[in-house]
């Protein structure tokens, strides 16, 4: 175009012209991106129109004031179609992402892959909290254990019958001494009745949870190691209505209802008079397998401590008395999440643990 | 023990209690009962028959038919075909009709036989299996009503009550239906039925000879019996020893049975004939001598056995079982009765050698009332009489040893009964109850009772007050002691600290760790032991394990989980295992014998081989040290802990893989390793399953020892840090830990954090060295750096590597 010839018209028909091209681009922008570009091609700092107001200067001096103005409406004009384009595509994009299309919400959660808490840990903290809820002290004690604490303190002395049904482990220390006393894997908690006597002043309460051992064939009920909780209360005029009122704030924190109770005569030598505590089946209303048939599952043997116990223990038996129980922890495991086969507990199965 | 619900009718008036009260009654004051059977519940589904007539069968030698009158509705005889050759008409017989289903499951169907219709089965003993007789069909009395059950026609008709043995225990007069009849009569306030049990009347002949040389036999009653015949017992008592179990043999038998199940007072017969006139040794057997015992077997005997012997000849194993030579059989006719009490310790002891438990051993080790004997011997000798009212008792009873009546006396608070039950029970309720138990009560002032025991309970059971409350408080029934709550001073429980360690540890492992909780057993196996080389280590040894390659106690708690990592490896790719438990060590033993107990946390990661071309540190050992460093600062654990390759590992650990922490005193805190690689093929991890393992041993013991607190709070950072990456290059053999060093000083207290991310060799990196690369955290808490400050730092660090041989990679 012949410069010379340019007049206000031309100048006007130019205007519009580049207007109508940059519409042109604009509109034809699918995406930002795009857009972004045609943006720069007119408005950027190397853009035509910032290089028309770069010319304006080599312009006669009566022409710049148009051409000035000219070049700001241009921008002015492609700045609103940008801006105007870009809603639009806002618009589009929005609408598009609010299709949802290419994602599926009805896929599978991904996995966390967690860890887990052994049961018989899970149950035993339990009881734990509970107890200490009521001031009771958690004691441990050996699980290779002196005859003396698992059963002579405890008035089971050699010979006596009771020995019998707890079918013991023997054991020998290798490279021991001579003089050692008699070694046994504990048959039950309660030699930490003896060991807890030693250890603190009454008036105390103490429960012990842990290991214990019995020779005996495995099957799905009988394992040779299994877990037990022992508690032992010993105060002044500690009666059987105490133990009766302890064993059934128990029951309500294992299994969190008001079971009926039924305490029965019970033999074991540490504890005079001795009991069986079964408490109305959780699981039935009239006859089930847990509780084979009879509504009344067998929890807790307990009792009085035996004064010979107390006397073993080193307390005197004519000013405090106490009671005693023991509570299967294993078995108890079983009843809450209802395994069917107590050797799980020590398979080392990552499919049974990982359940937890 | 069993107990027939009849036999117990001898003793006490059970009108109005059923069998299944009776039960009840004795688990809420006695003894646990296990079970109430009905017994012999086939009784109760044939019933009588009476055989009209008898023909031979048309086309069958050996088989008859018969038309018998079971006294149905219409009153048509059955026709029954039958086999047996003893039928015959006008018996009573047992018929089982169509559609009773006979012990083994065999349901009677209406049938053909050689085309003749029969329509039941006349039953034999050994049918019914109520015996082994099977030449031919039971004959029942002629006075049975046709068409009742045999069970009601006989009068038989019986529970057998299991008692659990474990709750009688303690209770040696329940060993006896007249035991546990008296119980009845307490509960229920009623009279124990009189029961004759005078000594025996005797002539005057000499007793028989009798030498007690032990002290394990307090007293021994002979009891010569001449005229006695071994003949088939009356069915009376046939029925009773049925019912609880007993297979009836002969009178003799039967009746030394009978009193012991009466009673509770074991008793055996000699063959008096093949006695020595010596008389009877009760003495002590001598080492290396046997017996051959009733069984058939020839049981090698110890010094603390103790036999009876006729002359010096061992004859009976005391209180266990007698011997096959003096044995009663079917021409006996002079019988020495022996009534005695052996010392219960002594009976169980070899009983329990032996392995050779009897219903007398039993009853024996509970510690048997020395009283009962004499009564014992009145008892059979009358049953005797009336079966064979020509038996006579010529000699006197030899009654010899040395005894004392455990009858005694004691003196009972009626208020320590009220506050040891927590039950309020006035004086006369509480004289009441022992009156019934056949305790003799008298007062001795207003607050106290003189309680008479008489010998049956003084032997075992009863010999304090506290005794008495017991017996006071079943009676009662503990179901009516009202639920009380202790009142106590309220005090925080006394503080557990390696409770509080473990679980915290358990948390973070099985929480922000992702590690699954196992617990193993505290056995180890050979098989393990052998591969760690650990056999010779001294362990606690269990004499008689469940499995003989089982024997030993773990002395470390690692080696457990080794246990099932191949089956969990073909289940898992990934493993993450941990264990808190115990050890022990025998060659630490106290005085006492007791072995040192250690207490650790084992841990396992395994997994798949890796893939390669991740960061230098995901390899399950990197990743589980990285586990075991925020365990222990989580556990609050100061500072930095110093890691170092240990100069003696533990055999499970691979020899040049593995790190140790700790005080340096003795055994260290924690020990993280790879697994040996030869264990880890041993246990089966290879080809398919060949896996990655890092183990970690942490001593919670020595973690206990350690000095943990709460880590204070470090502001956050008021200013931003400046990051910037560098690499380092640096001899092979240079550790991290000295570079980290030089990177810190370098930063003149501004380096607030280095982490590496990247370790190289190769390619610009001269042989023999390495390349580290690390983030680096400057920060001020003073202002703002600038790049000005990370120019000055790189400047400080090139100048500090220079130490090392360090050379910062541009």
């Amino acid at each position: 175009m012949n410069p010379e010839a340019n007049s206000d018209e031309a100048r006007e028909m130019d205007l519009a012209r580049q207007k109508d091209e940059a519409r042109e681009k604009i509109d034809a922008c699918a995406d930002s991106a795009a857009l972004k570009d045609v943006e720069r091609h007119y408005l950027g700092r190397k853009g035509i129109v910032a290089s028309a107001l770069a010319g304006i200067g080599q312009l006669p001096p009566d022409e710049r004031k148009d051409a000035g103005q000219n070049a700001n409406r241009l921008k002015q004009a492609i700045q609103e179609l940008v801006d105007a384009r870009a809603r639009v595509l806002d618009e589009t994009s929005l609408a598009a992402e609010r299709s949802g299309a290419g994602f599926d919400p009805t896929l599978p959660a991904a996995r966390l892959e967690s860890g887990s808490l052994h049961p018989v840990t899970q149950v035993t903290r339990e009881l734990e909290d509970l107890f200490l809820s009521m001031g009771y002290s958690v004691l441990d004690g050996p699980e290779v254990e002196l005859d003396h604490y698992n059963f002579e303190a405890l008035n089971i002395p050699a010979d006596h019958p009771a020995r019998d049904s707890h079918d013991t482990f023997f054991c020998t220390a290798e490279g021991s001494k001579d003089a050692a006393e008699q070694l046994v894997m504990r048959t039950h908690t309660s030699p930490v009745q003896v060991r807890a006597m030693e250890q603190l002043e009454p008036p105390f309460r103490v429960i012990a949870p842990g290991r214990c051992f019995r020779q005996e064939t495995t099957d799905a009920s009988h394992d040779h190691t299994f877990y037990q909780m022992e508690g032992m209360v010993v105060g002044r005029d500690i009666s059987v209505g105490h133990l009766i009122g302890a064993m059934r704030t128990l029951l309500r924190g294992i299994f969190k209802q008001d079971l009926d109770v039924r305490l029965r005569p019970g033999y074991f030598p540490f504890v005079e008079p001795g009991f069986e505590l079964d408490a109305r089946c959780p699981f039935c209303e009239d006859g089930c397998s847990v509780c084979k048939r009879t509504t009344w599952i067998e929890l807790l043997p307990c009792g009085l401590v035996h004064p010979n116990v107390l006397r073993a223990g080193g307390i005197d038996s004519d000013i405090w008395s106490g009671f005693a129980f023991g509570l299967g922890l294993s078995r108890l495991v079983m009843l809450r999440y209802g395994v069917d086969d107590v050797r799980h507990l020590f398979g080392g199965d990552l499919r049974f643990l990982e359940q937890f | 023990m069993y107990v027939s619900y009849r036999w117990l009718a001898r003793h006490v008036d059970l009108s109005g209690i059923d069998a299944h009260q009776l039960a009840d009654d004795l688990t809420l004051s006695t003894a646990e009962v296990e079970g109430v059977e009905l017994f012999a519940p086939q009784l109760s589904d044939v019933v009588v028959g009476h055989v009209v007539s008898r023909e031979a069968h048309p086309d069958a030698d050996k088989l008859s038919v018969c038309k018998v009158d079971v006294g149905g509705g219409d009153g048509e005889p059955l026709q029954i075909v039958c086999g047996a050759p003893n039928v015959a008409a006008g018996q009573k017989v047992a018929v089982a009709t169509v559609g009773t289903v006979l012990p083994g499951d065999f349901k009677i169907k209406k049938s053909k036989i050689r085309n003749v219709e029969s329509r039941g089965m006349i039953c034999s003993v050994r049918e019914l299996d109520i015996g082994d007789e099977h030449d031919g069909i039971w004959v029942l009395p002629t006075d049975a009503t046709a068409g009742s059950t045999v069970a009601e026609a006989l009068d038989i008709l019986d529970w057998a009550i299991e008692i659990d043995n474990k709750s009688l225990t303690h209770r040696p007069d329940l060993w006896g239906h007249r035991g546990i009849a008296r119980e009845i009569a307490a509960i229920h306030g009623r009279e124990l039925l009189p029961l004759d049990l005078r000594p025996p009347e005797t002539g005057n002949a000499p007793a028989f000879p009798v030498h007690v040389e032990s002290d394990a036999c307090s007293r021994y009653l002979g009891l010569r019996v001449e005229g006695a015949r071994a003949e088939p017992s009356p069915d009376w008592l046939r029925w009773l020893l049925l019912a609880v179990g007993q297979r009836p043999i002969d009178l003799i038998v039967d009746l030394s049975n009978f009193v012991m199940l009466d009673l509770g007072q074991p008793n055996h017969t000699f063959d008096a004939s093949r006695l020595s006139s010596e008389g009877i040794r009760v003495r002590n057997a001598r080492s290396s001598e046997t017996l051959t015992t009733l069984d058939g077997e020839t049981r090698k005997l110890a010094e603390s056995d103790l036999l009876i012997c006729s002359g010096d000849d061992p004859v009976a194993l005391a209180g266990i079982m007698g011997g096959e030579a003096s044995k009663v059989g079917e021409d006996t006719s002079q019988l020495l009765l022996e009534v005695a009490t052996f010392d219960a310790a002594t009976v169980r002891r070899t009983s329990a050698r032996l392995g050779l438990r009897t219903d007398s051993s039993a009853r024996f080790e509970k510690c048997l009332d020395p009283t009962l004997p004499i009564a014992a011997a009145g008892h059979f000798a009358r049953l005797l009489a009336a079966v064979q009212p020509e038996v006579r008792f010529p000699a006197v009873l030899t009654d010899v040893g040395n005894w004392r009546d455990p009858a005694l006396e004691i003196n009972l608070q009626t208020e320590r009964v009220r506050t040891a039950l927590g039950a309020d029970i006035p004086d006369p309720a509480i004289v009441d109850i022992l009156t019934r138990l056949q305790f003799d009560v008298s007062r001795t002032n207003d607050t106290e009772l003189r309680v008479g025991v008489p010998s049956a309970r003084g032997i075992k059971d009863v010999t304090t007050a506290q005794d008495l409350i017991e017996e006071v408080g079943r009676i009662y029934r503990y179901g009516n002691i009202p639920e009380q709550f202790m009142q106590a001073a309220v005090e925080p429980p006394r503080p557990d600290e390696r409770r509080e360690l473990v679980r915290r540890i358990q948390d973070r492992l099985s929480g922000t760790a992702r590690f699954h909780e196992l617990l193993s057993y505290s056995f180890i196996d050979d098989d393990t032991l052998t591969r760690l080389g650990w056999t010779d280590r001294p362990h606690v040894r269990v004499r008689n394990p469940m499995d003989q390659e089982e024997s030993r106690v773990r002395r470390a708690v690692l080696p457990s989980l080794l246990g099932d990592l191949e089956a969990n490896r073909r289940a898992r790719s990934e493993i993450r295992f941990f264990e808190v438990g115990k050890g022990y060590l025998p060659e630490h033993a106290n005085d006492r014998g007791e072995p040192r107990e250690v207490h650790q946390l084992a841990m396992l990661w395994a997994a798949a081989p890796d893939r390669g071309g991740e960061r230098f540190d995901d390899d399950r050992f990197h990743q589980l040290l990285g586990v075991v460093e925020d365990l222990f600062s989580y556990l609050g654990l100061p500072g930095e802990l110093v890691w170092a390759v240990p100069a003696e590992a533990p055999s499970w650990a691979h020899p040049a893989q593995v790190l140790a922490t700790g005080d340096g005193s003795g055994e260290p805190l924690a020990l993280v390793a790879n697994l040996e690689p030869g264990l880890a093929r041993a246990i089966g991890l290879r080809d398919e399953l060949a896996s990655d393992v890092a183990v970690a041993e942490i001593s919670i013991d020595a973690l206990l020892a350690a000095p943990r607190g709460v880590r204070p709070f470090r502001p956050v950072p008021r200013y931003p840090g400046v990051k910037l990456d560098v690499a380092i290059d640096l001899p092979e053999a240079t550790p991290a830990a000295d570079l980290v060093a030089v990177l810190v000083e370098a930063g003149k207290k501004q380096v607030a954090d280095t982490e590496l991310f990247d370790v190289y060799r190769g390619k610009n990196v001269e042989p023999g060295r390495k390349s580290l690369a690390y983030h680096v955290l400057l920060q001020s808490e003073a202002k703002t750096l600038s790049d000005k400050d990370q120019t000055k730092y790189l400047a400080r660090l090139e100048k500090g590597l220079t130490r090392i041989d360090g050379r910062l990679r541009k």
